[in-house]
C-alpha cells in the first residue's frame, strides 16, 4: 500500500467512528464501543506499519516519509498553503507511544465505565452512575451500574484520538494548531463529561480557557513565523538552516529578541498552556474531574504529550543561533527556567495530596516541567526519550489509580460507607485485594521515580539529568535533582497507603479486583514502562553501555541539525539518580509504613503552615480568583457593559436624542403653536375659509329644483351678459 | 310655406313647458319627463333650422339621432335610479330626497 | 433559456419582490398557504444562484453576468448589475440565509402576511445592495433593505421593541445621510453614478471644485460620510451600541438576518467602495480603523462576557467577530498590494461568510430555547443538556463555530486575517489576541449556563425536544461551517481572485 496515503489514513478510523457513533449508534453500547475500538485498532495498525517502515529507512529525518502527497488548502494571492503528512524519527517514536496507549485506554474504558452491569437505580445523564441494585436469592446487592452516557463517552474520546493522530502526522504548523485546538475540545467535553456536577464544569472551563491563553500567544507565534517565512512546513523552516539562521540574525521589534526567539517564545506558551507548565498549570489537577480513562488520555498519552511535542519539534527554531555549548539562547533559557521551576515546585504540592488522581496530576506536571527543562539546556533527545517513557508509565499509573477507585467503589457499594473512593487515606492493603492492579501499578510507579536499571523512566530521567550536569547548567541539575527526589517520596508515598499495610476503611477491606478488560491493559503498558527504556541506555553508561545499541539517540537524533557537544559521561548524575531515587523511594516508604485509620499525615507537624501551603497547591486558584477572575468579571460586567456601552456610548446616543427633542419642543412652543397656528391658522386663513365656508354651505339646500333655478338663473345671466357686452358691441 | 318662426315658437314653448315642468313637478318621474320635453324642442329647433338652411347635408339629422340616443338613454338610467331610490326610501318626491344639503 | 442566461441577476434580485406581490392576493386567514408560499418564493432565488454559482467563472477577472440599461439617464444614472468573487459569496450567504429564516419564523401567528411580505423585500433589499454596480442603484436598495427590517423589529419584536427598532432606524438612516451627501457629490464631481468607470476616475480626480469648495475637501467629506456610513452598519466600536438592542429586541428571523445579511452590507461597503475609491485616504486612515477593529474585538468580547441575556451575548459576539473583518480591511488598506493584503481581505470576506453562518445560527439557537423557556436570562437555565441532548450537541457544535474552533468555519477567516494583519498593525493584532481569547471565555459561559450544572427544576418534563423543522432549519448552517472549516478552498477559490485584483488595482494609485 502506498505509504504516503497510509499516512493520510491514520488519524482518520477514529473520526469515522465519532461521525457513525454521534448520529447512529448512539443508542447501542456495543455497538458504540466496537466501532470506537475497531477504529483505534485500525489506526493503532496503520501506526504500526508506518513506524516500522519509518525505523527501516536511512537518513529518515531528511527525507521523511509521506512528504509527497500534498493539497492546497489555502489558495491564497497567487500561491496556495499546501498541508500534507509527514512522518520522521520525531514523530515517528511519538506515533508508536499514542497508537499504543490510546488503543490501551480505549480498552479499558469499557471496563471502567460498567459495561454489561444492569442500569443504575437513579442514574441520570450528565453525573456519574451511582449503583444499581441486583438481586441474587432474594437479598438485595449493590453492584456497580453502566454509565448511562457510555455512547457518547467513546464517540468523544474517539474526536480526541483522531486530534492527536492528526497533530502526529502533521507537517506543519497550521494543521497541528488545529488538531491542538479539536483535543482542546474534546478535553473539554471530557473534563465535563459530568457535566451537572458543577465541579466538573468549572474545571472543563478552567481547562479550556487556561490552555486558550497559551493558545493566542502561539497563533501570533504562527502569524509571525508564516509572515516571516512564507510557509509554515516543517521540513521547510526547522530543517532548513538558510532560514534559521535568517530568523536568528533579524531582530524583533519586541525585548531586543530575534525573530527566532520571539517566535520561538510565542511557539513556547502554547506548551506552556497545553502542557500545563507554570503559571498556566492550574487547570491540570482540576481536570481529574474527568473520568478515569480521561485523566489517562489527557494527561498521558496525548493532550500535554502533544504540548512537550511542540515544543521538541520547534526546538531548531527555539536553539536557532545555539552552537550547541556556550550561552543558551533567550528562548531556550525560557524553556529551562519554566521547565525547572514547575518541576520542583509541581513535585512539592504532589507531597501534599491525598487524592490517588491529584498526586498523579501533580507528578504530571512535575515531570512535563523535566522534559521542557531537558529542552532548555539542549538535552533534546533526552526530552524526547523521556516524553516516551513517560507517556507510556504515566498511562499506566492514572489507569491503574482507575482501577483502585473501581475497586474502592465496589467496596463501597458493598458497605454503604460514605467515603470518597479516591482518597487515599481511606485505602492501604490493598495490594492482596487487587494483586494485578497493584503489580502493574509498582512498574508505573518505579519508572516514575526512575527505580534504577529495570525501569524506563530511570533511563529517561537519568539522561536528563546529566545532560543538564554535563552541559554546565548546575542550577537546573541541582533544581531536576531535588524535583526527581520528591518524585520518589511522593510515589513511595502513594504506593504505601493505598496498597500496603492495613486497609483503613471498611470500603478497602472489601475492594476487589478489577475485571480483565481492564487489568489486561495495565499489564501491557507495565511491559512498555519497564522495557521502553533499553532502547536508549546510553553508550558511556558503565557496565550495561554498548550492550544494547543506544538506538533512541541515533533515531531521534538525527532530527538535529546542531548536536549538543559529546557527553563526556561523568558519574555525578548518574550517582544522584541513583541516590535520589533510591533514597527517596526509601523515605517514602519509611514515614507512611504505617499510618492508621484517622491518623493525620505524618509530615504534616513537622512541615508545620508549609504543610497547609502544599495542600492548597500555594493558593494558586484563590490567587487567579481573586485577581484575574474578578478583574476580567469586572471590566466585562462594569466597566465595559455598564460604564462604556450603557453609560458613555449610549449615554452620548440619549443626549444627542434629547438635544433634538429638545429642539423639537422649543420649535413648537416657540414658533409653531404661537405663530403659525395661532395667528396665521386660525384667525387669517383657517379662520376665513371656515367663515366663507359656512355662509356658502347655506345655498346647498339638497333640492334638486332649487339647484336648476340657480342653474337657471347662471344661465339666464350669463346670456344676458354675453348678448349685452358681445353681441350688441 | 310656414315660416321658420312658427316652428321656433312653437319649439320655445315646447321649452318652456319643460323647463317649468322640470322646475315645479315634485315628483321626479314628471321632471324627468319634463327634461324629454326640453329635449324634444331642441330636437324640434335643430330639425327647423336643418331643413330651412341646410338641407343638402347630413349634419343635423346626425345631431338630432345623436340627441334621441342620449334621450334614450337619460330616461333608462333616470327611471333606473328613480325605481332604486323608491325601493330603499319609497318616495320620489324631491324635496324629500335632500341629502345632498350642505 | 435566453432569458434566464442574460438576465440571471435581475431575476434573482426581483424574484422576492414578484414572490411579496402574490403573497398579498392569497388569503390573511389562511397562515399555512402564507408560510409556505413564502418560503418557496425565497427558495427560487436559492435555485437561481446556485445556477449563477455554476456558470461563475472563478478565474476570470472583473464583473460578470453584468446587465445594463438606462434608468435615469438625464443624471448619467443606470441599471448595472455585475458580480464578481466577493459579491457571488455575499448572494450565496443572502439566498441561503433567507430560506432557513422563513422557515424559522413558521411560529409567526400574527400577521404573518405583512411578516412574510417585509420579509420578501427584505430579501430584494440586500441582494441589490450586493449586485449594484452602480452609486445612485447601491444607495436605493441600502435603504430598501432598511425599511423592512425596522417594521420587523417594531412590530413583531419583544418588550423594549419600539425602543429599538427607532435606535437601530435613526442610527442608520444618520450613517445614510452622509452616504446620499457623499453619492451625490461623487456623481456630480465626476458626471456618472457608474462604479466601473468611477474605479477609474475617482482616485485620479484631484483639480476642479464642486460649490466653490477645492476638490481635496469634496473628496475628504465624501470619504469620511461613506466610512461614517459602513461602520455604523458593520458596525465598528463605538458606533455599534444600536446593535445589541436592535438583535435582543427582533424576532428570531430577524436576529439571523440582521447578524447573517445586513451587517455585511456595511463590510462590503468598505470593500467595493471605499477601497477602491480612496485608496490614498485608506492607506492614510488605516491605523485608525484597525485600532477601532481592535478595540471592537476586545470590547465586543467583553461585553459578550458581561451579559446575562443570552441574546444580547450572541449579539455582542457579532461586534466581536466583525472586528477582525474591520481589521483585515483596515491590514489591506495600509498593506496595498503586499502579499499580507491580499491574505488579509480573503481572511476578512471568509470571515463575513463565516459568521454570517454562525451568528445566524446562534440567534436561531436562542430562539429555540426562548421559545419554550419565555426567557433569556442565562442563570435561569442550567442542565438543558439532559433534556434536550439533540438541542445541546447542536448547540454545542455551533457555538464552537462561533468561537472559531480549528475545524469549523470561523478558524480560517480568523487566522487569515490575524496573519494579514500581524506584519501590518501588529500591536493591534496582539492585542485582539485578547478579545479572542474572551471569546472563549463567553461561548463557554453560555454553554456551561445553558447546558451543564444541575438540572433547573423548573424545567424538568417540560422541554421538548428540537422539533424537524428546527432541525432542517439548523442542519444547513452546520454543515457549510463544517464544510468550510475542512475544506475552505472552494470559497477561496472564488473570493481570491477578486480580492487580488482590487488589492492589485489598488496599489496602481501609488
Amino acid at each position: 500500500m502506498n505509504m504516503d496515503l497510509l499516512i493520510w489514513l491514520i488519524p482518520l478510523p477514529p473520526l469515522l467512528a465519532f461521525a457513525a457513533i454521534v448520529l447512529f449508534t448512539n443508542r447501542s453500547k456495543a455497538l458504540s464501543h466496537s466501532l470506537a475500538i475497531g477504529a483505534a485498532g485500525l489506526s493503532w495498525l496503520a501506526s504500526m506499519v508506518v513506524f516500522f517502515t519509518a525505523v527501516g529507512r536511512e537518513e529518515l529525518a531528511k527525507h521523511p516519509l509521506g512528504v509527497d502527497l500534498k493539497v492546497n488548502w489555502l489558495p491564497l494571492g497567487d500561491g496556495a498553503f499546501k498541508i500534507g503528512v509527514q512522518v520522521d524519527p520525531l514523530s515517528a517514536v511519538i506515533l508508536f507511544f499514542v497508537a499504543w496507549t490510546v488503543l490501551m485506554i480505549f480498552v479499558y474504558s469499557v471496563g471502567y465505565h460498567n459495561f454489561g452491569q444492569p442500569a443504575g437505580d437513579h442514574d441520570k445523564p450528565g453525573l456519574p452512575p451511582h449503583g444499581a441494585t441486583v438481586k441474587v436469592k432474594g437479598h438485595g446487592h449493590q453492584v456497580p451500574s453502566v454509565e448511562p452516557m457510555y455512547s457518547r463517552f467513546f464517540a468523544m474520546i474517539s474526536l480526541f484520538a483522531f486530534g492527536m493522530f492528526l497533530l502526529v502526522v502533521t507537517d506543519n504548523l497550521l494543521t497541528l494548531y488545529m488538531a491542538w485546538e479539536i483535543m482542546g475540545l474534546c478535553s473539554y467535553l471530557l473534563i465535563g463529561f459530568w457535566y451537572a456536577k458543577p465541579s466538573a464544569r468549572d474545571a472543563a472551563v478552567k481547562a479550556f480557557l487556561t490552555t486558550r491563553v497559551g493558545d493566542m500567544f502561539m497563533l501570533l507565534g504562527m502569524a509571525a513565523l508564516y509572515k516571516m517565512t512564507g510557509t509554515l512546513n516543517y521540513q521547510e523552516i526547522l530543517a532548513n538552516p538558510t532560514v534559521l539562521e535568517m530568523l536568528a540574525s533579524q531582530a524583533a521589534p519586541v525585548l531586543g529578541l530575534s525573530w527566532a526567539g520571539l517566535i520561538g517564545i510565542l511557539i513556547f506558551m502554547g506548551t506552556v498552556g497545553k502542557s500545563a507548565q507554570f503559571p498556566l498549570h492550574v487547570w491540570l489537577p482540576d481536570a481529574m474531574e474527568g473520568p478515569t480513562p480521561v485523566s489517562a488520555m489527557i494527561h498521558a498519552a496525548t493532550m500535554v504529550s502533544a504540548g512537550v511535542y511542540l515544543s521538541i519539534r520547534f526546538f531548531p527554531l527555539i536553539s536557532a543561533g545555539w552552537d550547541g555549548g556556550g550561552a543558551l539562547t533567550p528562548a531556550m533559557m525560557t524553556l529551562a527556567v519554566v521547565g525547572a521551576v514547575t518541576a520542583l515546585f509541581a513535585a512539592t504540592i504532589a507531597v501534599a495530596q491525598n487524592d490517588i488522581k491529584r498526586v498523579l496530576a501533580y507528578s504530571t506536571i512535575s515531570q512535563l516541567g523535566y522534559m521542557i527543562a531537558a529542552l532548555g539546556v539542549g538535552a533534546y533527545v533526552a526530552a524526547a526519550f523521556h516524553l516516551v517513557t513517560h507517556a507510556f508509565f504515566k498511562a499506566l499509573l492514572f489507569l491503574g489509580s482507575g482501577s483502585v477507585i473501581h475497586g474502592m467503589e465496589h467496596g463501597v457499594l458493598h458497605t454503604h460507607q460514605h467515603i470518597d473512593p479516591q482518597d487515599m487515606q481511606h485505602m492501604g492493603g490493598l495490594r492482596k485485594k487487587m494483586p494485578v492492579t497493584f503489580w502493574t501499578f509498582l512498574a508505573g510507579g518505579l519508572a516514575l521515580s526512575g527505580f534504577p536499571l529495570v525501569t524506563a523512566g530511570f533511563w529517561s530521567k537519568d539522561e536528563i539529568l546529566s545532560g543538564a550536569f554535563n552541559g554546565g547548567h548546575v542550577w537546573v541539575f541541582v533544581i531536576l535533582a531535588l524535583a526527581a527526589l520528591l518524585t520518589a517520596f511522593y510515589t513511595a508515598r502513594q504506593i504505601t497507603l493505598t496498597f500496603l499495610g492495613q486497609a483503613r476503611s471498611e470500603a478497602a477491606e472489601h475492594a476487589s479486583e478489577s475485571r480483565a478488560v481492564m487489568t489486561a491493559p495495565l499489564v501491557v503498558l507495565a511491559f512498555f514502562a519497564i522495557t521502553a527504556g533499553w532502547v536508549g541506555i546510553p553508550k558511556a553508561f558503565p557496565g550495561l553501555g554498548g550492550l544494547v545499541p543506544n538506538w533512541f539517540e541515533e533515531f531521534v537524533g538525527e532530527m538535529l541539525l546542531v548536536h549538543g557537544e559529546a557527553a563526556h559521561h561523568s558519574l555525578v548524575p548518574l550517582i544522584t539518580s541513583l541516590v535520589v531515587a533510591l533514597g527517596g523511594l526509601a523515605l517514602g516508604w519509611w514515614v507512611y509504613r504505617d499510618v492508621r485509620a484517622g491518623q493525620k499525615d505524618p509530615l504534616q507537624k513537622p512541615l508545620g503552615p508549609v504543610y497547609t501551603l502544599l495542600q492548597n497547591k500555594y493558593y494558586f486558584d484563590e490567587l487567579y480568583g481573586a485577581t484575574v477572575v474578578r478583574f476580567s468579571r469586572w471590566v466585562s460586567e462594569v466597566f465595559t457593559d455598564r460604564w462604556l456601552d450603557r453609560g458613555v456610548i449610549d449615554g452620548i446616543l440619549h443626549g444627542i436624542a434629547a438635544a433634538g427633542l429638545w429642539l423639537g419642543g422649543v420649535l413648537r412652543n416657540g414658533f409653531d403653536l404661537p405663530v403659525i397656528n395661532r395667528f396665521l391658522g386660525d384667525t387669517v386663513v383657517a379662520g376665513g375659509t371656515r367663515k366663507l365656508g359656512a355662509e356658502t354651505s347655506k345655498i346647498q339646500t339638497g333640492r334638486l329644483q332649487q339647484y336648476m333655478l340657480m342653474g337657471l338663473a347662471v344661465v339666464l345671466a350669463a346670456s344676458a351678459i354675453i348678448y349685452f357686452f358681445f353681441v350688441m358691441a | 310655406m310656414i315660416p321658420i318662426s312658427w316652428f321656433l315658437i312653437f319649439s320655445a314653448a315646447l321649452f318652456c313647458i319643460g323647463l317649468f315642468g322640470v322646475l315645479a313637478r315634485k315628483n321626479t318621474i314628471g321632471m324627468l319627463m319634463g327634461v324629454e320635453l326640453m329635449l324634444n324642442a331642441v330636437n324640434i329647433n335643430l330639425l327647423a333650422f336643418w331643413a330651412y338652411r341646410y338641407a343638402g347635408q347630413m349634419n343635423g339629422l346626425v345631431f338630432v339621432a345623436i340627441v334621441f340616443a342620449a334621450a334614450a338613454a337619460e330616461a333608462a338610467v333616470g327611471l333606473a335610479l328613480i325605481i332604486s331610490v323608491y325601493r330603499r326610501r319609497t318616495t320620489v318626491m324631491a324635496d324629500e330626497l335632500n341629502l345632498m344639503k350642505g | 433559456m435566453d432569458l434566464l442566461t442574460n438576465h440571471l441577476l435581475t431575476l434573482i434580485l426581483f424574484t422576492p419582490v414578484v414572490g411579496a406581490v402574490v403573497l398579498l392576493f392569497l388569503p390573511a386567514k389562511n397562515i399555512r398557504v402564507l408560510r409556505w408560499a413564502a418560503l418557496a418564493a425565497s427558495l427560487v432565488p436559492f435555485g437561481l444562484a446556485l445556477g449563477l454559482w455554476a456558470r461563475f467563472d472563478p478565474s476570470a477577472e472583473g464583473f460578470q453576468f453584468v446587465e445594463m440599461m438606462p434608468w435615469y439617464p438625464a443624471i448619467q444614472s443606470s441599471y448595472h448589475l455585475g458580480v464578481d468573487g466577493i459579491s457571488l459569496m455575499m448572494v450565496l450567504l443572502t439566498v441561503v440565509l433567507t430560506p432557513l429564516a422563513v422557515l424559522a419564523s413558521f411560529t409567526v401567528t400574527e400577521r404573518v402576511k405583512a411578516y412574510m411580505f417585509l420579509f420578501l423585500l427584505l430579501e430584494t433589499g440586500m441582494l441589490g445592495v450586493f449586485l449594484s454596480l452602480d452609486l445612485l442603484l447601491f444607495f436605493v436598495f441600502w435603504e430598501v433593505g432598511l425599511v423592512p427590517m425596522y417594521f420587523l423589529i417594531a412590530q413583531w419584536g419583544g418588550t423594549r421593541r419600539n425602543y429599538a427598532a427607532l435606535k437601530f432606524i435613526l442610527y442608520t438612516m444618520g450613517g445614510s445621510l452622509g452616504l446620499l451627501l457623499a453619492t451625490q457629490m461623487i456623481g456630480v464631481v465626476a458626471g456618472t453614478f457608474d462604479l466601473t468607470e468611477l474605479f477609474q476616475i475617482w482616485p485620479a480626480l484631484n483639480s476642479g471644485t464642486l460649490l466653490g469648495l477645492p476638490m481635496a475637501t469634496v473628496k475628504a467629506v465624501a470619504f469620511w460620510a461613506f466610512v461614517i456610513a459602513f461602520a455604523i452598519k458593520v458596525p465598528v466600536w463605538p458606533f455599534h451600541t444600536w446593535l445589541p438592542d436592535a438583535h435582543t429586541e427582533a424576532p428570531t428571523a430577524g436576529s439571523m438576518i440582521l447578524a447573517g445579511v445586513l451587517l455585511k452590507l456595511g463590510a462590503y461597503g468598505f470593500l467595493r467602495l471605499v477601497l477602491p475609491l480612496y485608496p490614498l485616504e485608506s492607506k492614510l486612515f488605516a491605523g485608525w480603523l484597525a485600532a477601532l477593529g481592535a478595540l471592537a474585538i476586545i470590547f465586543g468580547a467583553l461585553g459578550a462576557f458581561g451579559q446575562k441575556d443570552f441574546k444580547r451575548l450572541v449579539a455582542y459576539s457579532s461586534i466581536n467577530h466583525m472586528g477582525f473583518v474591520v481589521l483585515g480591511i483596515a491590514a489591506a488598506a495600509a498593506a496595498v498590494g503586499s502579499q499580507d493584503a491580499v491574505i488579509a481581505l480573503n481572511g476578512a470576506v471568509l470571515q463575513m461568510v463565516t459568521h454570517g453562518l454562525s451568528a445566524a445560527g446562534m440567534f436561531f439557537l436562542v430562539g429555540v430555547i426562548y421559545e419554550r423557556t419565555h426567557t433569556r436570562d442565562l442563570t435561569e437555565f442550567g442542565g438543558l443538556f439532559a433534556q434536550m441532548p439533540v438541542y445541546g450537541g447542536v448547540l454545542l457544535f455551533t457555538a464552537m463555530g462561533s468561537l472559531g474552533l480549528p475545524g469549523l468555519a470561523g478558524f480560517v477567516s480568523e487566522f487569515l486575517v490575524v496573519r494579514g494583519a500581524w506584519p501590518v498593525f501588529t500591536l493591534a493584532t496582539a492585542l485582539s489576541m485578547i478579545g479572542l481569547f474572551f471569546t472563549g471565555a463567553y461561548i463557554l459561559k453560555a454553554l456551561k449556563m445553558v447546558l451543564h450544572g444541575p438540572l433547573n427544576e423548573r424545567w424538568k418534563g417540560k422541554l421538548p425536544e428540537m422539533s424537524l423543522r428546527e432541525g432542517i432549519v439548523i442542519a444547513p448552517l452546520m454543515v457549510l461551517m463544517l464544510i468550510l472549516g475542512v475544506w475552505p478552498a472552494w470559497a477561496l477559490d472564488v473570493i481570491n481572485r477578486t480580492v487580488s485584483m482590487i488589492s492589485l488595482a489598488m496599489s496602481l494609485w501609488f
